[in-house]
């Protein structure tokens, strides 16, 4: 049985790997404007940083428009968790959670190979973009405490249903993204001379296109999935 | 029964060593180089000498050729020789007829013009490289005048410098001075032999000009002086060239026509009594690249010149189309009129040897005293080789060659006019001709049967045990390997090879070994296909329970570890490839752990409190503890040549102990503190198992022994280094032996009375004194009535108490591991003791992690006592990760030497057996140490739960949400409930199950053996792929041969893992038999 619930959360994965390939699109665009990339560690030189940022947001905005339909539905906690969005505590919780990640993914930066003392900005451009592919998403979504609950419980009770679809989306996304930028590395060693061979590039590069291919993932499982629905409603 | 497992792995251990040593007969030739050098009379022209020509000498030497052995005739000119790297043959050729030529056609115009101008004066020829054609191994050909093959052995690893007789060396012997300028390759093969050198190195292959430039900064200075008899000048561009852009580039007409004008230069500038050689030492593909063996390659470019007097024609026999390159050593002795070198093979080629009248002696006998001279020296060098190494050559060949030779020694006698000369000539040439292709067999082609073969052979059980072993339940082994079976299996084997060896040639095989190696292999893979199809239906039914994309990340880094051999830049960055790999198997465990603890600790609700206690997070700081240690590591990597800025590969050079490097007392200090702190820490472990409790040998030994071992070792390290010099050499050795002899020692304890458990006596049989409470659980042996008399009325009256059962099996192999690493600390150098230590605080969290992590995940014994996939794969990934941490790098200049010293200055023991033993102990510390240890992975779960039982409770607590509060009671069962039996009891559970746990520690080993095979045989099909790779001898070949000799020594190391496994279990079996007799008494 395929409701109209279920018609809304596929055109809200649609609409939400759409704008993450978008995203990366912007991205690749803008570096092929640049030409050069050894801007790419820079901080303030680069949009790469901001244009993920925006990215995020619009899908958390993208989450919050379809989640306004099920409003009428909640439990009582999903209720208070709703109330509670935009307290003082929440963002600062969220705002430190998302500090802390980013600490940790310079700290595995460094436990990886980079140089422990300098290129101190690549490696925090670098922790920034990881915290943005991965952790930001969920905590604009639900809050500090709430991503904490998400990344550690099995279920959390305050979830909504389209909350937990974006939240599953996030999830390709984080997974492409970590892969991606671990695997980038495979071009460090290589003698090919390259200006793009040095620290924070293929890295940067390899969790854009790895979260790409995250997305391309889910979208694949999307289609797939309501292409079975539909031969099913055909052939009955 | 428990043997045959042992003798499955021999087996297998066999078959991929006989693989890897087949792959290298073929891969890598070698050849024996001599030392001996030549020496002659000198015939001159001034009448103060010895030997001065006149008709009564010459008629001396005419009237018995043979007798008159040694003789040099006077120098004829002075000689410049312009090495032009990878000037192709192609390049020289003018063709006047195209009006576009391509950027390498019609270049050197020079060589052309004079070619035109004085036909006699000049020779443009090919010349012929052997392969392979890189530039080492060329120079090496051009000066020594003999096959140059990847190994010479007898020749040092440690330098370049060439020990075997050459022509340089030669020249310098007669006292012409030689001036060098250009790639500092020569200044390495040859230092202190030039009397100016201007040598560049020739490391940056993209710097097209640098060294060139130089060179022609220099040259018309030393061309103006004549204080030289023999110039030499390397060029470099032309090969940088082709390496960058290729031959059809714009750079390359560039670099060409400056070596145009260089020559030209050169021409106008040399007087009338010299010799000028244009010469390249290789050629170059389409691609600009070179180093194998197709004409493009080896057919390289030769020119010579002489201004006044003409070149010898074509009635001296030799041939004047093309110029063999080993031809120019004794072509350039006899120009120089030196000595030719002992170890040469090529033939004078008259072509372009002046043709400069000598007194007395018309010019068919210079021809002929120069041509028997050479023959004479090479029949000398080739039979005494042959003599010295036997086997080397057919008999016949060698027969049919003396014959030849004989004979000629006789028609020598009888030549006086221009003609016999010429008919003598050809056959001498032609018998000569004969020797070096004899030789050139031998040395310098690849053979690729032998390398595909060794390929097949390697892989074929490989894939094998893969199928038969890693698909099978460890109980079902005891089914599948028969001991009449494995007999039959090791009798077919032996009379496969006795054929091989007897009917060897009859199959074209070109040695025994090679008939022997193929046939048992293929009687083996045979015996395990038979055996596969045996078994293939229970093979079938566990392969299709393997879920399909199961373990995806861990094969993900097995992926990358393999690949690593596939790309030159990354075995020179492989000491950091590893470290990424390995410390990502650790986040990879701690991402487990997370998600292990967010199932079973919070359901619904996270509580960061609750997770500040739990187990989880106190693994996963021991984990960033474990990946900090792996970033320290990086610290004591050796860097290598091809890295840049690196100065470790020369200080190796200067032999050991008195280099003094500024800041190395404080690594000696760290080291001596670091060993101390690890011998401490073990032996607090053990004393917590309950395992140095009591007086049995063992106990005794590991009680004192690690301190012993440890003041020694200390002892050793800062004596040995340091820079007080009124220490005896004998005291310092003492400590080395001292720690020899402990190992000893307990290898021979180990073989006596492994055990490490004490059998309280009883006091009072009424009174059971266990004290529960006490975190030392673990020397209550529970539940020992139930399992083994099954009566439940005498449970109160006796309880033999034993000590250290729980941690029986790790305890001993833990104590083996001590004394393995102290030897090793003593062989290595401080720092990279310091690494060896740090590996193995490295393996001890990984043990930890991985342990508790398989309990929580296993399902019964049987998947408890198997390790994850990832925990074998990061415990390999460390085993070799630790040939890096200590400080070792996969090039042959690196190899440690000290270490054959170590103890042993003072001339004890001067056997080179051992020395080898402990340059390779020494060097594969890591691989030897770990695979030692293997049986580790599966015991240490158990060892880990009897020690903390806590664990248990933990987990159990949080799955049931404790409803169960006696927990000291009923940990058993809550254990028994969660896993399928009783946790508490440690390793005495693996005597319960000894089926499973024995077959599983052999699953292990397999498994091992897979991945170490699978490894050498990456490195091999590398090492095929890139033959002609440019750096194919500089990093894929060393590297195949540390991967090789890593394969020969942790394949035997995994075996003896596996003896001690058996001799502690025959141990356990024995004390349990005992007790059990001494209660039913």
């Amino acid at each position: 049985m395929v409701s109209r619930f279920d018609q809304q959360k596929t055109k809200h994965q649609l609409f939400h790997v759409s704008l993450s390939l978008a995203t990366i699109l912007i991205c690749m665009t803008y570096m092929q404007y640049r030409r050069n990339w050894a801007y790419l560690g820079n901080f303030w030189d680069s949009l790469v940083v901001p244009i993920v940022f925006i990215g995020e947001l619009l899908k958390v905005v993208l989450a919050r428009f379809y989640g306004r339909i099920e409003d009428g539905v909640l439990t009582i906690k999903q209720r208070q968790k709703k109330a509670a969005y935009f307290t003082a505590r929440e963002l600062a919780g969220g705002f430190t959670l998302q500090f802390l990640c980013t600490l940790l993914y310079a700290f595995i930066c460094i436990i990886l190979g980079a140089p422990v003392l300098g290129n101190y900005e690549e490696t925090f451009v670098l922790s920034l973009l990881m915290t943005l592919l991965t952790v930001s998403p969920t905590v604009f979504l639900l809050g500090g405490g709430g991503a904490l609950q998400v990344c550690f419980c099995e279920k959390p009770d305050f979830v909504t249903k389209c909350e937990d679809t974006a939240l599953n989306l996030f999830k390709y996304n984080a997974l492409g993204g970590i892969l991606g930028a671990w695997a980038g590395s495979v071009v460090a060693p290589l003698d090919w001379g390259r200006d793009w061979q040095v620290y924070p590039i293929p890295n940067i590069i390899g969790a854009l296109l790895g979260s790409a291919m995250g997305n391309i993932y889910a979208c694949t499982h999307v289609l797939y999935a309501t292409a079975r629905v539909y031969m099913t409603k055909k052939r009955a | 029964m428990n043997v045959i497992y042992l003798l499955v792995l021999i087996w297998l251990a066999l078959l991929i060593c006989s693989g890897v040593l087949l792959f290298s007969r073929g891969f890598l030739l070698a050849r024996v180089s001599k030392t001996e050098t030549s020496t002659c009379r000198r015939l001159s022209t001034n009448h103060n000498d010895e030997y001065m020509l006149t008709p009564e000498v010459v008629n001396e030497i005419f009237k018995d050729v043979n007798a008159s052995s040694n003789l040099c005739l006077p120098q004829k000119s002075k000689v410049i020789i312009l090495v032009v790297d990878a000037l192709k043959y192609e390049f020289g050729l003018y063709k006047s007829n195209i009006t576009e030529p391509l950027p390498y056609e019609n270049k050197l115009s020079v060589l052309q013009e004079l070619l035109e101008r004085s036909p006699d004066q000049s020779r443009l020829m090919r010349f012929k490289a052997d392969p392979p054609t890189t530039t080492l191994q060329r120079l090496k050909g051009l000066t020594t005048g003999s096959l140059p093959t990847f190994i010479d052995i007898g020749s040092n690893f440690a330098s370049p410098e060439i020990n075997e007789d050459n022509v340089i060396d030669q020249i310098v012997k007669s006292d012409l001075p030689l001036v060098f300028l250009g790639d500092s390759t020569w200044t390495d093969l040859y230092p202190r032999r030039f009397k100016r050198a201007y040598s560049y190195p020739s490391f940056d292959i993209f710097d097209l000009d640098s060294v060139d430039n130089q060179i022609m900064k220099h040259l018309p200075k030393e061309l103006a002086s004549d204080d030289w008899q023999v110039l030499i000048a390397h060029f470099l561009g032309v090969d940088h060239c082709g390496h960058k852009h290729g031959p059809l580039h714009e750079e390359m007409a560039r670099k060409l026509t400056e070596i145009n004008e260089i020559v030209s230069s050169v021409v106008n500038a040399m007087d009338n009594e010299t010799t000028l050689l244009v010469m390249g030492d290789h050629g170059m593909t389409a691609s600009g690249d070179h180093g194998g063996d197709t004409d493009d390659e080896t057919n390289a470019l030769l020119f010579a010149y002489s201004k006044q007097s003409k070149f010898f024609g074509s009635d001296s026999g030799s041939d004047n189309e093309t110029l063999q390159q080993i031809d120019l050593v004794p072509t350039l002795a006899a120009i120089l009129g030196v000595p030719i070198p002992y170890s040469n093979l090529g033939l004078i080629n008259f072509n372009i040897v002046p043709d400069v009248p000598v007194p007395h002696l018309s010019k068919f006998q210079i021809l002929l005293l120069h041509a028997w001279q050479n023959a004479q020296q090479i029949y000398r060098y080739f039979f005494k080789y042959a003599m010295e190494n036997r086997r080397t050559f057919d008999v016949q060949e060698m027969d049919k060659l003396e014959t030849e030779f004989i004979l000629l020694t006789h028609r020598v006698q009888t030549i006086y006019n221009g003609v016999a000369y010429k008919s003598f000539v050809r056959d001498l040439n032609a018998s000569l001709r004969d020797v070096l292709s004899t030789c050139r067999e031998i040395w310098v082609k690849f053979e690729p049967t032998q390398m595909s073969q060794g390929l097949l052979f390697c892989f074929l059980p490989i894939f094998f045990a893969f199928l038969l072993i890693n698909n099978s339940r460890p109980a079902d082994y005891s089914n599948m390997f028969k001991p009449k079976g494995i007999f039959y299996t090791y009798l077919l084997n032996l009379a496969a090879g006795v054929f091989g060896y007897r009917y060897y040639k009859n199959f074209s095989f070109k040695s025994e070994e090679h008939g022997v190696i193929f046939f048992t292999a293929i009687t083996s893979t045979v015996i395990l296909a038979f055996y596969t199809l045996q078994h293939w239906t229970s093979i079938a039914s566990n392969w299709a329970n393997v879920k399909r994309f199961g373990h995806m990340p861990t094969r993900l880094l097995l992926f990358s570890i393999m690949a690593v051999f596939f790309s030159n830049s990354f075995v020179i960055q492989e000491a950091k490839i590893l470290s990424y790999l390995l410390v990502a198997v650790f986040l990879l465990f701690s991402y487990e752990l997370l998600q292990q603890s967010v199932r079973f600790d919070f359901r619904n609700k996270f509580r960061a409190s609750q997770f500040l206690r739990s187990t989880a997070l106190r693994l996963i700081l021991a984990s960033i503890l474990a990946i900090c240690f792996i970033r320290f590591a990086y610290t004591l990597f050796r860097c290598r040549e091809e890295q840049g800025n690196c100065t470790d590969f020369a200080t190796s050079n200067t032999s050991g102990f008195s280099i003094k490097k500024p800041g190395t007392g404080k690594t000696y200090i760290l080291a001596v503190v670091i060993i101390v702190i690890y011998t401490t820490l073990t032996r607090l472990y053990l004393r917590s198992c309950g395992n140095l409790t009591g007086s049995s040998p063992n106990v005794l030994l590991a009680r004192y022994g690690p301190t012993v071992a440890t003041i020694c070792a200390g002892g050793h390290v800062l004596l040995a280094n340091s820079s007080i010099k009124n220490i005896q050499r004998t005291h310092i050795d003492a400590m080395a032996l001292v720690i020899y002899g402990l190992l000893l020692l307990q290898i021979i304890v180990l073989s006596l009375a492994p055990l490490m458990t004490f059998v309280l006596p009883k006091r009072n049989p009424n009174i059971v004194t266990v004290n529960r409470n006490d975190s030392i659980v673990p020397e209550i042996f529970k539940k020992m009535k139930r399992m083994y008399e099954g009566d439940d009325a005498e449970r109160h009256t006796e309880i033999p108490i034993v000590y250290g059962l729980a941690t029986v099996y790790s305890s001993i192999t833990i104590t083996f591991g001590v004394f393995l690493a102290m030897t090793m600390i003593v062989l290595l150098e401080p720092r990279a003791a310091i690494g060896l230590v740090v590996c193995v605080a490295i393996s001890a969290i990984l043990l930890s992690v991985q342990g508790i992590l398989r309990y929580r995940t296993a399902t019964s014994f049987e998947s408890c006592v198997q390790p994850t996939f990832m925990a074998v794969v990061g415990w390999f990934l460390l085993a070799h990760f630790c040939f890096f941490a200590t400080s070792h790098q996969t090039t042959l200049s690196q190899i440690d030497w000290r270490a054959a010293f170590v103890g042993r200055t003072s001339g004890i023991g001067q056997s080179n057996i051992i020395s080898g033993a402990l340059v390779i102990l020494n060097t594969f510390c890591g691989p030897i140490f770990f695979f030692c240890m293997y049986a580790l992975l599966s015991t240490e779960t158990f060892s880990l739960f009897a020690l903390f039982p806590n664990l248990i409770r933990s987990f159990s607590n949080s799955c049931r949400s404790g409803s169960k509060t006696d927990a000291a009671v009923a940990m058993s069962d809550i254990a028994n409930e969660a896993v399928g039996f009783d946790m508490t009891r440690g390793e005495l559970t693996l005597y319960e199950y000894e089926d499973v746990f024995l077959g599983a520690g052999f699953k292990l080993a397999t498994q091992f053996f897979m991945l170490q095979g699978l490894k050498i045989f990456c490195a091999m099909l590398a090492c095929t792929i890139h033959c002609r790779h440019l750096m194919v001898w500089k990093i894929f070949a060393p590297r195949f041969i540390y991967e090789a000799l890593a394969t020969f020594v942790s394949l035997p190391a995994l075996i003896v893992g596996y003896v001690l496994l058996l001799r502690i279990n025959r141990a356990v079996d024995d004390l349990i038999k005992r007790i059990n007799k001494a209660k039913t008494q």
